[in-house]
């Protein structure tokens, strides 16, 4: 108690030597064009002192002791450096733009971060800007095309809800996960795709294909694009390997929108719109004759019972102009010590098929609290809630799902429903996908929530050192109820056909959490040299619960699973603990030399020796050369380098040799399940070396980063096929090796840039190739449906996603052994993505263009129009090179023979997002508000020859390998948008 | 320098702190959680873990018996199978034309690959067995393990059915080391030794087997009886006939008795379980059935009632170039039960081991009981062994018709030659080729 009154009154003995030694500062922060920039960062450099910028641009500080230099900062900015010695008034700072963003920081390790212009590695941003700014978008997976470079992103279906395929620098696994990983503010972002059991009622698995074909959406559609402030890339093992185990795949890490200092920000904005199908095939045309020879006598009857009339179904099913709406409304502010960020949106799009729509509730609070001097704590919560009717589509055996019906219906059989309401039964088909679509349901409805948190102790802040103790962690839950009605009046219900309806109802209940603590040293020894070290470590846990439920034999129209004759239950648990530990140097010789250093060490329960550490090093350098040369024209010139490695774990369960069940006489016994699972399998290794070179020139107003990368994956696993005398059909084994090579470039420029106009683009080049290095089992066939209709084959030395099939050995090559020709690569050639931001006043436009050149599909929703003499161009002429048969016939005759006509181009042009925004002059709202209104869309532009709805389609999901396989999915839509949003 | 001894001091602390905090970051391994494991069931299985693994035995045992049914049945000219669906069916197994066994494909493989899953889970059955702590006495644990050795044989006979001179691996326990494959006759031999070592656990045991089993009966002494049956079947295929001659008298043999008292495979429409897999309703569209192999009829002694067994279709079934007019109606349900060994059967052996043993008024008396049954006279024929050995591989045709024994016993007397051919440049097989997946 003495000593503490000693001191105080020792302080107030100095309080007035600090009065008397003090400079005050004031000023006001401007761009070049002399408007105020509000929200500017004014520090004291190398210590804990700073403010920010007001709405007018104003700031004032006071320094203690002799002053010292100052730096105002602000993203998209350069930072500018003050000498503040003595006492200044009403400076005015005039701030430089960062056209290059060499600024800008980008996040390096857990929780360290760098300036752009300082990194090793080609850096994969998208800003807000870029992701949401041009038009409303659905999800955050799909707005990411074409928006950098190194990336295959499929839209699965255009079913409502989402559904896409991101495979980040070629293929990564071949049965394992092949999704990246998802970060939001340090939480790990479960992306689960979970099929809701429709495949009781399609039986799409079974004939053929043994995979899942519900098209179930991704969980990363819950997220709302609008509270995304930045999303970062990591593309591989080379900058990927600080995420360790689970980062083969890619990092994909998103910071969502934080609050700013100054008076509270409202921006409500209002997007309404319209979808609709994106390319309408046409029908085929009928006559009798043409009836007569797909139909026979039974089909001239239907035909002539309707006096030949034709409906046209796919206006019918497809035609629907679904009405988009999505309200927003943020509010953001704070002060010094408190900010804040809460974001809410609503969205309610209907789809292009009657019946089917997605609906989405997203509210956001961010939270930045500074507690004292010493301690910061940010938290960040999320709440979800979505629904999404999506329709009964893609393959099945029992020609039920819409599409499929669709196509197997001639346009003359009358489907509609009589005065009473009472469905006809489709002559000529298991079911009337009108009745279907009518009646059924398929509804995935998601709860989830968000939390993060982050505390940031400052246990020293020097000049020279700077050591920070942070901890954060996440958890993520939700809950996905997928819950599908198909009612016993269906055409494909009653009668003895099916089960008389069927209830399938699916709970998930995911609940992962996620916690990291770590040491982040910063050491100044001199001006312009700096370490720093940075140690931690860190836990996940996932648990993730599945129970479908499946009624049948329905009482009258009744939807509790209990109100059925049979029920059958199926439960999955996808259970894993993952603790890892990482270390980190970096160090940066005075912004020309930065080197990073580091290590993960992971161990998962998802390996065999749960116990045992992996390790993931990495290692990396840039050298900013423009420093050691007398090159004026450039204004950056970087050698870069780096090298990682990362991993991926086998599929959920591949470890255990487990007893299956097996039903005997009304018990249930086990036995051995068919497949050994591996106890000492070894997780999947990717080593990533990355090599490039990012140059500027005139002021950054042209900047072109070069990327050359060679990603190894080693050790993928497979299921192979066993020595049966063991018990075991197949075995899970670590037996092949895929080698991606590739190269990225993007280039971005600044054409044009005055008072009235400005013009930023940005153009990105990409392509990957891929080849089988190891195989230790025989070339095998997978994916889709089989070598007669095309398939993918891992073959040592070939592409892993070749498409190859049996062949007519007339005009195709057949490989003499194999007996299978080579009929297409599933993967691009190349793309390429134009994005244009144009200003002109108060007038924004912005286009982004997206070309994908090669790439095949296997398109079965063609042979499935031939089969039934549906497809649109089965009397054209253009196929037989004989000029004898007609396409269809021509198609039809070959089937069996080869798989040629299956495989084709899935090249395509679009323009992905165009928007045109105007700002209404300020003076209008006194200066109170800004008002911006605009028009945008999706796919408004699209070339393609691919002969069906989209090139852009995946009836087997997210799967590794078996993406670009088409069987009538849900087809694509093209949106316009007419969006008003206010900013106070 | 005091000030960065500090912080040297603060950075070793929170270095300390966090190797502490690793090195208690272990990981512990988590159970399947979707299905019990092999390992977790052979340390400590409970009394019903080990009814479920029983249970997964003998529902197993029925995996992917129609191809062997067909396989053997095909070949040996019981039966053909028509199938548009897989016309190897009728090509393969026939040998038609340049036609051969596949050595990797559904024929040759599903039915050997069913048959050691079996095995496999009869050997986690024994091991947990060994290792479980459950409240069962020594002769239950004895009787248990004998039962699995017992089924186990079974499994291994008719992986052998079809392998025969490439001879079959016997030690499979550990899926890492899998033993040699044995000649044909040690294979045969090896057979025999664990149905005798199971035998010697079973004899004279009053105790109960400590789970209900579907196959004979559950009390261990009964249970012998199967087990003496089965070794009947290996001694007579080994030709040791002294050895059959025992097992007879110690099995369920009943020259009076029950034709169809035995073990049987059995079915139920209950959910998610087995329908008899051979079963196809009478005039089944030529698509796919299965239609009589057309000698069955006209070799028939007239008034044979075991014709019964191929009924007159209404319309002739012709596929591939063959025809017939008959179907294959063994099994008048689809969940009609099917013989894993019964007394017909043992009542032929009998026949067998006494022609062989020169008892020939015992073989003939043996033979008459089953042609008496089938509504048939008494034989009258020579009774020198050969003669009798003619008679009785007849009457096993007509008695045991579609239950996997004219191939082999055929094969046994080397009359292979004998069976029928359909086509010209048809082939009979002696055996399968080893599955792909062996070598």
């Amino acid at each position: 108690m003495q000593n503490l009154k000693r001191l105080l009154f020792l302080l107030c003995l100095l309080a007035p030597a600090w009065a008397f030694t003090q400079v005050s500062v004031s000023g006001t922060v401007v761009d070049l064009e002399n408007n105020p920039i509000q929200g500017a960062s004014v520090r004291l450099k190398n210590a804990n002192l700073g403010t920010t910028t007001d709405a007018d641009g104003k700031f004032s500080m006071t320094l203690a002791g002799k002053g010292g230099t100052l730096e105002v900062s602000f993203i998209g900015f350069k930072s500018q450096t003050i000498t503040a010695s003595s006492d200044m008034a009403n400076l005015v700072i005039k701030m430089q733009e960062d056209v290059g963003h060499l600024e800008e920081v980008v996040i390096t390790g857990l929780a360290s971060s760098i300036k752009r212009g300082n990194l090793a590695h080609a850096v994969g941003v998208v800003s807000a800007k870029q992701l949401a700014g041009t038009t409303s978008q659905p999800t955050v997976d799909a707005a990411l095309y074409g928006k950098f470079t190194g990336a295959n992103i499929i839209s699965n279906s255009g079913a409502p809800g989402g559904g896409i395929s991101i495979k980040l620098r070629g293929i990564t696994s071949l049965v394992g996960n092949s999704q990246p990983l998802f970060i939001v503010d340090g939480v790990y972002y479960d992306n689960s795709s979970i099929q809701g059991g429709l495949n009781f009622v399609s039986k799409a698995a079974g004939q053929g294909s043994t995979n899942f074909q519900d098209n179930p959406s991704n969980r990363v559609a819950d997220l709302d694009p609008e509270d995304i402030e930045r999303i970062e890339i990591l593309k591989g093992a080379s900058t990927a390997a600080i995420y360790g185990a689970r980062a083969a795949a890619g990092v994909v890490i998103i910071t969502t929108k934080k609050g700013k200092t100054g008076k509270p920000k409202i921006e409500l904005g209002q997007w309404v719109g319209w979808q609709m199908q994106l390319n309408k095939l046409g029908q085929r045309t009928w006559d009798t004759a043409k009836v007569r020879a797909a139909y026979g006598a039974s089909g001239i009857t239907v035909y002539n019972a309707n006096g030949g009339q034709i409906y046209d179904y796919e206006d019918e099913l497809y035609g629907n102009k679904g009405f988009l709406s999505n309200t927003r409304v943020s509010v953001s502010g704070g002060n010094e010590n408190t900010s804040y960020y809460a974001g809410m949106s609503y969205r309610d799009d209907e789809g292009i098929v009657k019946n089917t729509g997605y609906r989405k509730t997203s509210f956001r609070l961010n939270l930045d609290q500074k507690i004292t001097k010493f301690l910061d704590l940010s938290l960040n919560s999320n709440y979800v809630e979505s629904s999404a009717d999506r329709g009964f589509f893609n393959n099945d055996n029992t020609s039920t799902t819409l599409g499929v019906s669709f196509v197997s219906t001639p346009s003359w059989v009358n489907l509609y429903p009589d005065a009473n309401g009472n469905y006809p039964n489709n002559p000529l088909a298991p079911s009337n996908f009108i009745q279907t679509r009518d009646l059924i349901t398929n509804n995935e409805q998601v709860n989830r929530i968000l939390l993060g948190g982050r505390a940031t102790l400052k246990l020293v802040n020097t000049n020279i050192h700077d050591l920070r103790l942070v901890a954060l962690g996440g958890l993520d839950n939700y809950t996905l109820n997928t819950n599908a009605i198909f009612p016993a009046i269906l055409q494909f219900q009653k009668d003895g056909n099916g089960t008389n309806g069927a209830l399938i109802y699916g709970t998930t209940v995911a609940r992962n959490s996620n916690i990291s603590a770590l040491v982040v040293y910063d050491f100044k020894p001199a001006d312009n040299i700096s370490f720093t070290t940075q140690a931690g470590i860190n836990t996940f846990k996932v648990d993730i619960n599945t129970a479908v439920n499946t009624a049948t034999q329905l009482i009258g129209t009744q939807t509790n699973i209990d109100q059925a004759g049979a029920l059958q239950a199926e439960q999955t648990k996808n259970i894993s603990r993952d603790k890892g530990f990482f270390v980190q140097e970096e160090f940066n010789f005075q912004d020309k030399l930065i080197a990073t250093l580091g290590l993960r060490g992971d161990k998962s329960s998802r390996n065999g020796d749960a116990d045992k550490l992996y390790y993931y090093p990495k290692a990396s350098l840039a050298i900013n050369i423009l420093p050691f040369t007398s090159l004026k024209t450039f204004s950056q010139l970087k050698l870069r380098g780096a090298y990682g490695e990362s991993g991926n774990f086998a599929p959920f369960g591949a470890i255990y040799t487990s007893l299956v069940p097996l039903n005997f006489g009304g018990t249930t016994g086990s036995i051995v399940d068919l497949t050994r699972g591996a106890e000492n399998l070894e997780p999947e290794q990717q080593k990533e070396l990355e090599l490039g070179f990012d140059a500027g020139i005139l002021n950054e107003r042209v900047g072109l980063a070069f990327t050359w990368y060679k990603k190894d994956v080693e050790d993928l696993i497979l299921k192979v096929i066993t020595s049966g005398s063991s018990g075991f059909s197949n075995a899970w084994r670590n037996v092949a090796e895929i080698q991606n090579k590739g190269v990225e470039i993007a280039l971005t420029a600044v054409p044009v840039a005055n008072k009235d106009w400005r013009w930023n683009m940005q153009a990105n080049w990409w392509k990957n190739k891929a080849k089988v290095t190891r195989l230790d089992v025989p070339a095998f066939n997978v994916g889709a449906f089989g070598a007669t209709l095309g398939t993918y084959r891992i073959e040592l030395g070939k592409s892993p996603t070749q498409l190859v099939g049996i062949g007519d050995s007339a005009i195709d090559k057949v490989d003499p052994v194999s007996k299978l020709a080579v009929f297409g690569n599933a993967e691009p050639d190349f793309n390429l993505s134009f994005y244009n931001n144009v200003t002109w006043r108060n007038f924004e436009l912005s286009v982004l263009m997206h070309w994908k050149k090669g790439g095949d599909n296997i398109n079965l929703t063609t042979l499935l129009s031939d089969i039934f003499a549906t497809s649109y161009d089965y009397d054209d002429k253009s196929l037989d090179p004989k000029g004898e048969m007609t396409n269809g016939e021509y198609r039809l005759s070959i089937l069996g023979a080869t798989a040629r006509p299956w495989i084709q181009d899935a090249s395509y042009f679009r323009v992905r997002e165009i928007g045109l925004n105007y700002t209404l002059p300020g003076a209008w709202f006194r200066d109170v508000a800004r008002v911006k209104i605009g028009f945008s869309g999706r796919n408004l532009i699209n070339v393609f020859d691919y002969p069906s709805y989209d090139p852009e389609v995946s009836n087997f999901g997210i799967d590794a390998i078996s993406s670009n396989v088409e069987v009538t999915p849900f087809p694509s839509a093209k949106s316009f948008y007419f969006n008003l949003s206010v900013t106070f | 320098m005091k000030y960065q001894n500090k912080i040297y001091r603060i950075i070793s602390l929170l270095l300390l702190l966090i190797t502490l905090g690793w090195s208690s970051c272990t990981v512990d391994p988590i159970a399947d959680p979707n299905n019990p494991s092999t390992s977790s069931i052979s340390q400590n299985a409970s009394l019903g873990e080990l009814q479920n693994l029983v249970t997964g035995i003998e529902g197993g045992m029925r995996n992917n018996l129609n191809n062997y049914y067909d396989a053997i049945s095909v070949i040996g000219r019981e039966y053909y199978r028509f199938s548009t669906s897989d016309p190897r069916l009728t090509s393969d197994l026939l040998g038609k034309a340049n036609a051969t066994l596949d050595n990797n494909t559904f024929y040759t493989t599903n039915p050997f690959n069913a048959r050691y899953r079996v095995v496999k889970n009869a050997n986690i059955l024994i091991t947990a067995l060994q290792n479980t702590r459950a409240t069962i006495t020594e002769d239950q644990r004895r009787a248990a393990i004998a039962y699995a050795k017992t089924v186990m044989a079974h499994e291994l006979l008719m992986v052998f059915n079809q392998q025969y001179e490439n001879g079959i691996r016997v030690d499979v326990a550990d899926p890492d080391r899998l033993g040699p494959f044995l000649s044909k006759d040690e294979s045969l031999n090896a057979i025999q030794a664990l149905l005798n070592e199971a035998s010697a656990d079973l004899k004279g045991n009053t105790a109960d087997l400590p789970f209900t089993t579907t196959l004979y009966n559950k009390k261990a002494s009964e249970f012998a009886k199967f087990n003496r049956a089965l070794a009947a079947r290996v001694a007579v295929y080994r030709r040791d006939w002294n050895l059959a001659n025992i097992a007879l008298t110690e099995s369920f043999f009943d020259l009076n008795g029950s034709l169809t008292d035995g073990a049987y495979y059995v079915f139920s429409t209950a959910g998610g379980d087995l329908l008899n897999p051979v079963f196809f309703p009478q005039n089944s569209p030529p698509a796919e059935a299965r239609v009589v192999q057309p000698t069955f009829i006209t070799n028939a002694e007239a008034g044979d009632t075991r014709l019964s067994k191929a009924p007159k279709r209404t319309s002739t079934a012709s596929q591939d170039g063959l025809t017939s007019d008959y179907d294959f109606f063994v099994y008048p349900t689809n969940v009609t039960r099917m013989p894993i060994i019964r007394n017909e059967e043992l009542i032929l052996l009998y026949a067998e081991v006494q022609a062989q043993l020169n008892n020939s008024s015992n073989a003939v008396s043996a033979i008459n009981r089953i042609r008496n049954a089938a509504s048939l006279g008494n034989y009258t024929g020579a009774t020198d062994v050969n003669s009798l050995i003619t008679e009785i591989l007849k009457q096993r045709r007509y008695s045991l018709f579609g239950e996997g024994h004219r191939w082999v016993d055929m094969r046994r007397y080397n009359r292979l030659n004998e069976l029928p051919i359909d086509r010209p440049g048809d082939d009979v097989w002696v055996q399968f080729p080893r599955p792909a997946t062996e070598s």
